[in-house]
């Protein structure tokens, strides 16, 4: 089956983050295709490049990058939800004048709009919220 | 058939109320994060309405050490469980 997920929790702040990605790889391993998880609300700081947890703790960002290079899935985030937090990718931040970027490949800026499609697309889509 | 997802306690949460107000014959319910909380044997009776379609997942439940505390009525699954639940669901709905 085609699986999509949505999340919409922070890392480190609920269990969101952790859950979606203890699904994902669940839902793989299973022999499932997880086509996209989807950024939202909070959910976008799971996006930023710059995070630098302790070494010995989960590092979220690289899992996701993991499910990207591993799986082909594709890490959206909502564009809306990432500016207003400071989380801009290069283009992003080149438009709004500031200096540096905080979200990089495999992760993309999109709309609610590609969200939608995502629920028309797949299969299955799961939400693991705050 | 749909798989309702709870990750909010009874006990600290009236969204359960919600969740059980919209859920049809068939549906199953699953709780995790916090919401295994309404698994234990004195929580449980709030979820009476759906007994036999109820789920806890079980990492939640061990990561707060409740494993051996769950009432015998809710139906333990893993992770991989809790993905054969969607498969076998039409849509998910998640409360929070």
């Amino acid at each position: 089956m085609r699986y999509g997920l949505l999340v919409q929790g922070a890392p480190y702040s609920s269990q969101a983050s952790h859950s979606a990605l203890r699904f994902a790889t669940a839902l793989i391993a299973r022999g499932h295709q997880l086509e996209c998880v989807f950024f939202y609300h909070d959910g976008v700081y799971n996006a930023s490049r710059l995070a630098a947890p302790p070494q010995d703790e989960p590092h979220l960002v690289d899992a996701w990058r993991g499910l990207n290079a591993g799986h082909g899935t594709q890490l959206q985030v909502c564009i809306a939800a990432a500016l207003r937090r400071g989380l801009l990718d290069e283009r992003e931040s080149a438009r709004h004048g500031k200096t540096g970027h905080s979200i990089e490949p495999p992760f993309e800026l999109t709309g609610l709009g590609q969200l939608v499609d995502l629920g028309n697309q797949v299969d299955r889509l799961v939400t693991f919220a705050p | 058939m749909i798989l309702h997802i709870l990750n909010r306690s009874p006990g600290t949460s009236l969204v359960y109320r919600d969740t059980l107000s919209a859920m049809g014959p068939e549906d199953r319910l699953l709780l995790i994060e916090d919401g295994v909380l309404g698994a234990l044997t004195s929580q449980v009776r709030h979820f009476q309405s759906v007994e036999g379609r109820l789920f806890a997942l079980r990492e939640d439940l061990a990561s707060r050490g409740l494993e051996g505390r769950c009432d015998e009525t809710v139906q333990v699954v893993d992770v991989d469980g809790f993905v054969t639940l969607t498969e076998e669901a039409d849509k998910t709905v998640s409360w929070f």
